[in-house]
C-alpha cells in the first residue's frame, strides 16, 4: 500500500512522511492544506512526546475541532495522515498500521 | 450523651457534656462533671481547658488561672486556652500578660473577635491615661454639671463607658454588677476603671465640654443612680458576666440618647447571669471534635459527583486509571492508585498539549479536542475539559473510542463544576 492509497479514503485530506527534522519526504494533499507545515508539525510532535515521555517509537492522534491529524514515527521517518473529523477514523488506523 | 457518660466514665466525651452544660448555663454542672472525669482522665488537657473556663464564667479567676495556667505548657497552641488566659489577667489587673495571651489566641485564629476587640481596649487604655482623666473631667463637667466633686470623681470613668465604646467582655460583666444589690459591690480596682479617650469621640457630649448645661438640661439626667452604678459594675469581676450576650447591652447603650439612664433599664440583664457565652461554645465545639475519639468524616467536596461516572471509566479492563489536571500541569484529582509519577505526567502531558495547541495554529486550526498518544506498553488519552485536561491511560489494547464514550460523561460533569 502506497500513500495514495491513504488518500482515497472518504474525507481523509492528505498524508506524507517526513524525517525527524520536519523535512518533507514525500506528501499527497488532496485538499487546501500546506504539506510542509503539516509535516513540521508532525514531526514537532512526535519529537515532543519522545522527549517529554521518553519514549522510543511512538503515535500520536491529535483531534481538533475540524481536522485528526494522525502521526506515527517509522523506520523510514514519521508519518502523518491528515482527515476530516468526521472521516472514519476506524478505517484510516487500520490502513495506517498496515501502511507502516 | 449523659446516658452514654454513666455508661462509661472513663470516656473522653465528659468534656463534651461539660461543654454543653456550659453552654448552657449550668456551670456546675459542668465543673462537677469536669473534675469528675478528671479524675479518670488526669491527663485530658481539653477537660481542663473546659474547667478554667467555667471556673472564669463562675468568676473564680483565682481557681481559672491556676488550672489555665497549668496547662498551658502542653497546650499552648490553644486558642481557647490564650483567650481565657487573656481575659483572667485581664481580670486580675495584668494587662500586659492579658494582651500577650489574646495575641496568640490571634495568631491562632485571627477571625477571634473576643479576643480582638479585648486587645483594642487594652492597646488604647495603655497609651492615653492621661488623656483619659482630662477627658472625663470634661465629661463630668457637662453630664453632671453641679454634682459634687466627690461625686464626679467616682462616676466619670463610668459615664464614658456607658455611651462610648462597643460593648465588651468587661462592660458585660459591668452590667451584670448593675443589676446587682448595692450590698455586693466593692471598691474599683485595676486598669479596666478607665475608659479609653479615642472611643470616648463618637459621643457629641465628649467632645463639647465647654457647655454641658446647654445639652444636658438637668431633668434628662439622672447623675446619682447612674453614677453609682456605673461605677461599681466597673469595679469587680462577677460570675457569669461573660456569658451575657451582646444584645441586651445594645438596650442599654444607646446611641441617640442622653448616656445616663436610669438603673431600671440595666435591671433586665439579672437573668441573664449564667447565659452562654455567644462566640465560645462554637470555638470550643470546634477544638473538641478533632479530640474526641471521633470518626472524622471528610467533607463532601465538589468531585464526588465525578466518582460514580470515574469508577464505570475505571471498571473497563484495559482502563490503569485517570487524572484530572489544569493545563498549566497542576494535578486537580487523581484516580490513578498506586502511581507515584502522576504528578510528572501531569506536567509532561499539559507540556504536550500546550506545544501541540501551538503548533495548530501555524494550520490555522483552533481548538485541540483530545489527543492519544500511544506507547510501546500504554496509551494515554488527553481529553480538554474547559480549563482541565482530562488524562485516561489505558494499555496499549485498549480501545479508544470507547474510551472516549465513557470519558464525554466525565468532561459535561467537569466542566459543570469548573466551568
Amino acid at each position: 500500500m502506497k500513500i495514495e492509497d491513504l488518500t482515497k479514503i472518504h474525507k481523509v485530506l492528505g498524508a506524507g512522511l517526513v524525517d525527524h527534522d520536519g523535512a518533507l519526504i514525500e506528501s499527497r494533499i488532496t485538499f487546501d492544506y500546506d504539506a510542509e507545515k503539516l509535516g513540521a508539525m508532525a514531526a514537532r510532535v512526535i519529537d515532543r512526546c519522545k522527549e517529554s515521555l521518553g519514549i522510543e517509537r511512538t503515535s500520536v492522534i491529535l483531534y481538533t475541532q475540524n481536522i485528526v491529524l494522525f502521526t506515527r514515527e517509522t523506520d523510514k521517518g514519521i508519518f502523518f495522515v491528515v482527515c476530516q473529523k468526521d472521516a472514519n477514523l476506524g478505517l484510516v488506523k487500520v490502513k495506517i498500521d498496515k501502511l507502516t | 450523651m449523659a446516658d452514654e457518660l454513666t455508661a462509661d466514665s472513663g470516656a473522653l466525651i465528659f468534656a463534651t457534656l461539660a461543654d454543653v452544660y456550659l453552654s448552657s448555663g449550668m456551670i456546675d454542672e459542668a465543673i462537677s462533671i469536669l473534675k469528675d472525669g478528671l479524675v479518670r482522665n488526669p491527663t485530658y488537657t481539653l477537660a481542663k481547658i473546659i474547667l478554667g473556663r467555667a471556673y472564669f464564667i463562675k468568676g473564680n479567676i483565682e481557681e481559672s488561672l491556676k488550672i489555665l495556667e497549668g496547662v498551658y505548657e502542653e497546650a499552648q497552641d490553644s486558642e481557647n486556652l490564650n483567650l481565657y488566659l487573656g481575659h483572667c489577667y485581664n481580670k486580675s489587673g495584668e494587662p500586659d500578660k492579658a494582651q500577650k495571651h489574646y495575641e496568640e489566641a490571634l495568631k491562632i485564629n485571627p477571625e477571634n473577635r473576643e479576643a480582638k476587640r479585648e486587645l483594642e481596649i487594652l492597646r488604647s487604655r495603655v497609651p492615653t491615661i492621661p488623656r483619659e482623666e482630662k477627658a472625663e473631667e470634661k465629661v463630668v463637667e457637662k453630664r453632671i454639671g453641679e454634682e459634687p466633686k466627690k461625686k464626679k470623681e467616682e462616676l466619670l470613668p463610668h459615664a464614658v463607658i456607658v455611651g462610648e465604646r462597643k460593648p465588651t467582655f468587661s462592660d458585660i460583666e459591668s452590667k451584670l454588677k448593675a443589676a446587682k444589690p448595692p450590698s455586693e459591690v466593692k471598691p474599683p480596682e485595676g486598669p479596666e476603671t478607665k475608659p479609653p479617650v479615642e472611643e470616648a469621640e463618637p459621643r457629641e457630649e465628649v467632645t463639647l465640654p465647654e457647655a454641658p448645661e446647654v445639652r444636658f438640661p438637668e431633668e434628662e439626667v439622672k447623675p446619682h443612680e447612674e453614677i453609682e452604678i456605673t461605677h461599681e459594675e466597673e469595679v469587680t469581676p462577677h460570675k457569669g458576666s461573660q456569658a451575657m450576650p451582646s444584645e441586651p447591652i445594645e438596650e442599654v447603650i444607646p446611641t441617640t440618647e442622653p448616656d445616663v439612664r436610669p438603673v431600671e433599664e440595666v435591671t433586665p440583664l439579672e437573668g441573664v447571669e449564667h447565659g452562654p457565652i455567644d462566640v465560645t461554645p462554637t470555638q470550643e465545639a470546634a477544638e473538641i471534635l478533632p479530640e474526641e475519639p471521633v470518626e472524622i468524616v471528610a467533607p463532601a467536596t465538589p468531585f464526588d459527583a465525578l466518582d460514580e461516572p470515574v469508577k464505570r471509566l475505571l471498571n473497563i479492563n484495559t482502563v490503569k486509571g485517570a487524572f484530572i489536571a489544569s493545563k498549566d500541569g497542576l494535578l486537580i484529582q487523581n484516580y490513578y492508585k498506586g502511581r507515584d509519577d502522576i504528578e510528572e505526567i501531569c506536567a509532561l502531558v499539559a507540556e504536550i498539549y500546550n506545544d501541540v495547541t501551538d503548533s495548530f495554529k501555524m494550520l490555522k486550526e483552533e481548538g485541540l479536542e483530545r489527543c492519544i498518544i500511544e506507547k510501546y506498553n500504554e496509551t494515554i488519552c488527553v481529553i480538554n475539559a474547559g480549563d482541565t485536561l482530562f488524562t485516561v491511560i489505558t494499555q496499549q489494547e485498549a480501545k479508544p473510542g470507547i474510551i472516549f464514550v465513557y470519558a464525554r460523561k466525565i468532561i459535561e460533569e467537569i466542566q459543570g463544576i469548573l466551568g
